[in-house]
């Protein structure tokens, strides 16, 4: 049995092979790939990236010609040449400004969206331009956050744009979640030699493959436990799926189903969110790491996580990460410092409903620019209950866990087993509920609170 | 206080946070303690309760980094800043 698992173990930590990474280190290929070359390539893969994001503007239904889109991406450059200055010489900037340059930079973003509302349609060329930076600025907005995170820390004062714009237009993908964060982060888990950069590489590998397989585990799912139609293994399968109905089905009142399938879609709802987050975020992930920034994974066994807060931490970090460093922690050292629990209390909210909110908010780009508002809230106001839920659990988890800490671990029994077990199975059932407000369409709050009650045969 | 006492003050308090499944015996100053798992990133908060209390730092004149909390060197560095300062 040990021998299975040893060699399953080699198998799978195949990254952690010294022997593996010390032949990689040698390869003439990886020591040619300095961090300089590396940092190259992906300022050239910014580029292009920048170039497809083009092509992406020229599509929007205001464009008429090249000119529009190609004034709009000089715009975000040429802002983003601005924000990387101020970061640079952060301590000239305005006093206002070095207060809150967060603030500052998002006054910025409403700025531009309030002109696109107010432009007339006389203004031709400039209205449409002011209109492509506007939907633009969602995806760049928390990285050129980032720039100025740096400059606010004093550390952008010895980099170059370049070093900036390689995660501005990043070549390794991501959404509006800046996936690896900006320069400070990057520069941190940077391998600086060849050893560390095999290293890297072999970590990059192994979640690439893991990717691989959670994409292979999501096809799967869908054939077998969802039976979707159009599957591939449709016609090998049959009718041998099991034909769980898809949560959203069951909440329009599309299909009907026993209490226990109902829980049971729920479940598997939560599931195949993390087992579609984990496979794009290691894709992502395993990208960085090729070009030798060893970051953290985006996702880590969060349906392991045993507290609320720790599957939080884990299934998506870097959007975690986004929310702690722009509102969490903003928060946490400002305001209430004398009264502990109000404190975490009101950082968790910042971060968990305030950040979480209007993150949202500024994904739905397109609709904001727009200003159809009806869209907006019909789109979001779900999600208002979703964050607040979120937020709870969050904070009386916190406080759970705090509480704990210090004291020492006991011995491992079937009973601490088991209570490891149930204490999975409440996470669990936490986030699939909290789901209900989370799924995509345009079920109403009270759709959705009646779809929790009848989990309860209310 | 040297920086040696300045570390010996530190290692006793991230022993009282420390996670339940993982006691901190010997650490490295270089050694990342959310990685290794001698911590949970939400201790985080409580080092910076911590540097608050212990040597009034006010992390909110500046960008707090929690990348500067991760190992205890870099703890070290932030008391050293603050109290030659």
């Amino acid at each position: 049995m040990s021998t299975f698992s040893d060699a399953y173990r080699s198998v799978s930590q195949f990254h952690e092979n010294e022997k593996l990474a010390g032949w990689l280190a040698r390869q003439r290929i990886v020591v040619w790939l300095t961090p300089a070359r590396r940092r190259s390539i992906l300022f050239f893969g910014a580029i292009a990236v920048g170039v497809a994001a083009l092509f992406q503007l020229r599509k929007h239904s205001a464009v008429s010609t090249w000119l529009e889109p190609s004034l709009a991406m000089l715009s975000l450059v040429g802002l983003a040449y601005l924000l990387y200055l101020a970061a640079a010489n952060f301590s000239r900037l305005p006093a206002a400004v070095r207060r809150r340059p967060q603030m500052a930079l998002h006054a910025l973003f409403w700025l531009l969206v309030a002109l696109a509302w107010i432009a007339p349609p006389e203004a031709g060329i400039w209205r449409t331009v002011v209109i492509l930076v506007a939907v633009s600025m969602p995806y760049l907005i928390w990285r050129y956050g980032y720039m100025l995170i740096s400059g606010q820390r004093g550390k952008a004062a010895g980099t170059s744009f370049r070093d900036h714009l390689i995660y501005i237009w990043p070549t390794w993908g991501g959404t509006n979640t800046p996936i690896g964060k900006g320069a400070d982060y990057l520069s941190q888990c940077e391998a600086k030699s060849a050893d560390a950069y095999a290293r890297s590489v072999l970590a990059g590998t192994k979640l690439l493959i893991l990717s691989a397989i959670w994409e292979g585990a999501k096809f799967l799912i869908g054939a077998l436990v969802f039976s979707y139609p159009k599957s591939p293994l449709k016609p090998l399968l049959g009718d041998y799926g099991l034909g769980i109905p898809r949560m959203r089905r069951i909440l329009i009142g599309e299909v009907s189903a026993p209490l226990p399938i109902v829980w049971l879609s729920l479940y598997l709802e939560m599931i195949l969110e993390t087992v579609d987050i984990a496979a794009r975020g290691h894709r992502w992930i395993g990208i960085l790491r090729l070009f030798g920034f060893n970051a953290f994974r985006n996702t880590y066994k969060p349906l392991l996580a045993v507290s609320v807060v720790d599957f939080w931490n884990r299934y998506y970090y870097y959007f975690k990460e986004l929310l702690v460093e722009f509102f969490f922690f903003p928060t946490y050292v400002r305001y209430f410092r004398t009264r502990p629990k109000l404190r975490i209390f009101a950082a968790v909210f910042a971060a968990a409903f305030l950040g979480n909110m209007y993150h949202h908010v500024l994904r739905a780009d397109k609709i904001l620019v727009a200003g159809e508002w009806a869209q907006l809230w019909a789109r979001l106001n779900p999600r208002l209950v979703y964050c607040v839920l979120l937020a709870l659990g969050i904070y009386v988890s916190m406080l759970r866990q705090q509480k704990k800490r210090g004291r020492a671990a006991t011995a491992e029994t079937e009973a601490t087993r088991l209570r490891k077990a149930i204490r999975i199975a409440g996470v669990w059932t936490f986030f699939s509920i909290i789901y209900i407000w989370d799924l995509k369409g345009n079920m109403t709050i009270s759709t959705r609170f009646g779809f929790f009650l009848s989990l309860f045969g209310l | 206080m040297s920086r040696q006492q300045h570390r010996e003050e530190l290692i006793k308090f991230l022993r009282s946070i420390q996670r339940r499944d993982s006691a901190i015996k010997e650490v490295d100053d270089s050694q990342s303690l959310v990685e290794s798992g001698l911590i949970d990133s939400l201790a985080a908060l409580q080092i910076v309760s911590y540097l608050e209390e212990a040597y009034k730092i006010d992390f909110g004149d500046n960008a707090i980094d929690p990348g500067d909390l991760r190992t205890v060197g870099t703890i070290l560095d932030i008391i050293e800043r603050v109290t030659t300062s």
